[in-house]
């Protein structure tokens, strides 16, 4: 198909594409997150009688109304984009996804008629018919939850398409079950679901520190200050506790990756992908410490702690089971010592700061924000490292990038031809055999070790004898 | 492996493809005009209010404000469900027209964009800026300007549609080059552009006017306080004469919009004009039924003015403005007569007629409240900018393809190497789409994509066939070594090569030149 591709002036398009996408996913994911959230904690202040849920719960639709706008306009970018930059991707994409597409337009319309015209505008006219507007706000979050659906559903598509091939242009499937309930959709959806929670909550709660804070230096007795202090400190509490689902759900989601996308696979654990990853799980280890400092410092209840001791526990049992990251530090044993002392160390350290210092200090407000803005970017990284590992394919197996290089070729060639047959993880890539990368290609060859072509052997040996020489 | 099984060449949508399209680019329209007509009304009632020390222009601004808020994104969403129909239902013609657009359509991106942020705000932000009220109705004056040059990016695109005449597109289509990537400015700047560009202007600005004055007429009927009502009144004769002035320049505006139709898409005036194609559907001609609708509101106007200048009401024109205007639109009328047919002139005349006479009758029922016509007004506007969108699209000739089949729909086969052209464009410079072929069309090589290869240098394959998709740069990426495996993995890809072909790539490649 000679679709023309349009070039990007002073970045390369993926580039654009990338920051393009980061503009809108934020504010979806926070306000799909906000929608959610909303009618429930409206819910708990009606049951409980308490205003300041239902003070929360109205902030948020009203942050939520004031991204909706600017957030709806980036996502009509992105489709723009793609059909000029990557024209054969979209045209065989939509292809499949036809309807999908229709019907997530369908709900996104409900979401904004019930979010607007039936939850925000009815807000106070509607406070004596308290159950009727939380169903309302329900529905709305309903809405905007099948949006993120059907997105996750066509995303996890393009990193594990499983038994259903990308159609040609000329071939319009219009829409596929398979395709949809893809290998890894069902973890893509549940990790940004628990991720949105934890992210929006955590960086919630920082700003509402901050907040805190500032009404605090005003006045410190004033109601605000008491209604901020709450909310930070609320909204904190939750998203860290509902981070614990991550890496457990994580765990499953790579053994997913692992089988249905191995190059993509080995592109994080120890490939060129690797390095964002390690950021990430940087940003996790400042997150669970910081965060859980202050946690047991502000809550030091004995419920709180076990949940915290729990959760980490099962942190620890992930990175034991979690053969991947064998690649850290060249052995499961080494690794596993490594990771039980850190965590074990970490459990040690919350039950050590227990009830202790003063969380009221200016200084953890600061650390508050700062655990909110890790939070945020743990799962901007996580987006970019899925993205990212399946380069240079746009759709894992079917389609490439037009922006390909030969290298990008030939390293996948080397992740799904010399590495995967044999088991080994990328780090290994770093000891070059003794009798150098040509003769080690050859034998592995001879002995039936792995299935090469000259062509494929050529270029293996070309890009390992030129990177890793 | 399943996949729902392909038995057509294309997705196929219920009620047809271009019902599909039709319904979601009216929905679309409708609100985003309205939108537009929002903005400019808003700058309206928030500078009266501040000269006026009014408060309660401010109050119908920001409700007005509200209103927008919440349509524009319904809008919004209705322009993501029009990109993905028009990706499934009509791949080619949307692909080609990125090909010629990329540029303009992400420029518009930027300021749908900057749009939404604006009013947002704008609108949520209105008591925080309080104390720079002249700062808050300036922010909500830019809306107007960014929301003009957005519609004048899809004008561009929409008017191209129509009138394409003399594209860069064509030529690079003629010459076999393909080359046209991204922005075409002859494309852009298209015979039809401008016309279109200030009808929908002063449409826009009138829609939504009329709109907020039916709104007005709304609560009339709704309210029951005195005070209240005073203003509903007020609010829908600002709204109102907002709307007729710039109603008024429309008609004016599409005589000459249909003029350059005439010259630039005569099939389609032809089919406006004689009642021929889509523009006919279910049995009624849809253009003259606008027409008929467009003077039933000229009518209205006159009506309502005449009675407002008499009774000396807020935001009346003077009588002898009033006349004289009315005459100007009779002469006008009488011309189109002369000029079409007299059928024209007398279905006008009696549309207007008739209109005004029921106007007088409502003013009289509700005691000189123009409640009943705000509404009247309202829903009439709805009409004609639904079907001023819709005879201008279904105006287009049908398109045959290459065999001379007819095609429903724009566009309708996956390939350029297929490019179909309709009866009035063959495959060579069609004359009477232009108004002068330009010299150097002459020096350009004829055809050159469809010379047989045989006699194609490498040169000539690398220029042919790999530089429709990828940028020259690429060559300096590759080692000289490799072109014999990317060359075979383009193939594999989809290229189109023989092997003789393939070969003298390669050959030209590693020989470095």
């Amino acid at each position: 198909m000679d679709l023309p591709v349009i070039d990007t002036p002073v970045f390369p398009r993926w580039v654009w594409m990338e920051e393009i996408t980061y503009s809108h996913i934020p504010i979806a994911t926070l306000v799909t997150a906000f929608m959610l959230l909303a009618p429930l904690f409206e819910y708990i202040g009606y049951r409980r009688k308490d205003l300041r849920w239902e003070r929360l719960a109205k902030s948020f639709i009203w942050f939520s109304l004031i991204l909706f706008s600017p957030g709806a306009a980036l996502g009509t970018g992105i489709p723009m984009f793609i059909i000029g930059t990557y024209p054969e991707f979209w045209s065989r994409w939509a292809n499949l996804f036809y309807w999908p597409l229709i019907v997530q337009f369908g709900f996104f319309l409900a979401e904004v008629f019930f979010l607007f015209f039936f939850y925000y505008l009815t807000w106070d006219a509607w406070q004596n018919r308290k159950k009727l507007h939380i169903t309302m706000g329900v529905i709305a979050a309903f809405f905007g939850y099948m949006v993120q659906v059907v997105w996750d559903s066509l995303g996890a598509y393009m990193l594990t398409p499983g038994n259903t091939p990308l159609p040609q242009v000329t071939e319009p499937v219009a829409w596929s079950l398979p395709a949809m309930l893809n290998p890894s959709f069902p973890f893509l959806l549940s990790h940004r679901t628990f991720g949105n929670f934890s992210y929006v909550l955590l960086l919630t709660g920082g700003v509402f520190a901050l907040r805190y804070r500032g009404q605090k230096r005003k006045d410190p007795n004033s109601e605000n200050t008491t209604y901020f202090r709450w909310a930070s400190q609320t909204c904190f509490l939750i998203g860290f506790f509902a981070f614990f689902a991550q890496p457990i759900i994580g765990w499953f989601y790579a053994r997913v990756i692992q089988r249905e996308a191995p190059a993509a696979f080995l592109a994080i654990m120890g490939g060129h992908s690797n390095i964002y990853f390690i950021i990430k799980m940087s940003l996790i280890l400042f997150l669970l410490v910081v965060g859980g400092t202050f946690v047991v410092k502000r809550h030091g209840s004995k419920k709180v702690m076990w949940g915290a001791t729990a959760g980490l526990l099962v942190v620890l049992l992930v990175v034991w089971l979690h053969p991947p990251l064998m690649w850290l530090a060249g052995s499961a044993v080494l690794w596993r010592l490594v990771s039980t002392a850190v965590i074990l160390g970490l459990i040690g350290w919350l039950w050590w700061q227990r009830g202790t210092g003063n969380p009221e200090r200016n200084a953890w407000q600061w650390a508050m924000f700062a655990v909110g803005l890790a939070a945020f970017f743990t799962f901007a990284m996580g987006g970019f490292v899925r993205e990212h590992s399946k380069s240079p394919d746009t759709v894992y197996g079917e389609i490439v990038k037009p922006e390909q290089t030969q290298e990008e070729a030939d390293r996948y060639l080397v992740y799904t031809k010399w590495l995967e047959p044999r088991g080994l993880y990328p780090s290994r890539l770093d000891e070059p055999p003794p009798e150098g990368w040509r003769q080690a290609v050859q034998t592995a060859r001879d002995e039936g070790v792995v299935e090469l072509t000259d062509d494929e052997a050529q270029r293996i040996i070309g890009f390992l004898e030129e990177n890793h020489p | 492996m399943i996949l729902a099984a392909a038995t057509n060449p294309f997705i196929q949508s219920p009620g047809g493809a271009k019902f599909s399209i039709a319904f979601l680019g009216l929905f679309h329209t409708a609100v985003a005009s309205l939108a537009i007509g929002f903005a400019f009304i808003v700058t309206v009632l928030q500078l009266l209010g501040y000269f006026r020390r009014d408060g309660r222009y401010d109050l119908l601004a920001r409700r007005v404000q509200l209103w927008h808020v919440c349509i524009y994104n319904i809008g919004t969403i209705n322009a993501i469900g029009l990109v993905f129909a028009l990706s499934g239902l009509y791949p080619q013609f949307w692909s080609q027209i990125f090909t010629h657009f990329f540029w303009t359509l992400i420029a518009e991106e930027l300021l749908f964009f900057m749009l939404a942020t604006t009013l947002t705000l704008h609108y949520f932000f209105w008591d925080t800026m309080w104390g720079h009220k002249r700062l808050h109705i300036f922010m909500g004056a830019l809306l107007t300007p960014m929301f003009f040059l957005q519609f004048f990016i899809i004008n561009g695109m929409g008017s191209y549609m129509l009138t394409p005449a003399f594209s860069e597109g064509q030529v690079s289509l003629w010459s076999g080059t393909a080359s046209i990537l991204g922005w075409d400015k002859l494309a852009f700047y298209n015979p039809s552009f401008l016309m279109l560009t200030l009808h929908r202007t002063a449409a826009n600005f009138a829609y939504g006017a009329f709109f907020v004055a039916a709104v007005c007429g709304i609560m009339l009927y709704r309210s029951q306080a005195g005070k209240k009502e005073d203003w509903s009144e007020t609010g829908g004769r600002l709204a109102f004469s907002v709307g007729f002035m710039s109603f008024l320049t429309l008609p004016i505006i599409g005589f000459f919009y249909a003029w350059v139709l005439k010259y630039h898409g005569k099939e389609a005036y032809d089919n406006l004009m004689v009642g021929q194609g889509d523009v006919v559907a279910g049995g009624i001609d849809w253009w003259w039924t606008k027409q008929l609708i467009v003077a039933a509101m000229l009518g209205t106007g006159f009506a309502f003015a005449r009675r407002s200048a008499r009774t000396d009401r807020e935001f009346s024109l003077p009588m002898v403005m009033v006349y004289t205007l009315a005459g100007v639109y009779f002469m006008f009328y009488l011309g189109m007569g002369m000029q079409m047919t007299w059928l024209f002139f007398w279905g006008s005349l009696g549309a207007a007629v008739l209109a005004g006479l029921w106007v007088t009758h409502l003013l009289d029922r509700y005691e000189g409240s123009g409640r009943a016509v705000f509404v009247l007004v309202g829903i009439l506007s709805f009409l004609t900018v639904c079907l001023g969108g819709y005879v201008r699209e279904a105006a287009r000739p049908r398109f045959t393809n290459a065999s001379g089949e007819r095609v429903a729909g724009f566009n309708r086969l996956p390939q350029y190497a297929d490019v179909y052209y309709g009866p009035e464009r063959p495959g060579e410079v069609d004359i009477r789409m232009v108004l002068e072929k330009p010299a150097y069309m002459d020096e350009l090589s004829p055809q050159r994509a469809r010379v047989p290869d045989e006699g194609m240098t490498g040169a000539d394959l690398v220029s042919a066939r790999c530089i429709s998709c990828h940028t020259l740069e690429r060559i300096h990426v590759y080692k000289h070594s490799d072109w014999d495996r990317v060359v075979g993995r383009m193939r594999a890809y989809g290229t189109r090569l023989t092997e003789d072909e393939a070969q003298k790539i390669v050959d030209y490649l590693e020989g470095g030149q």
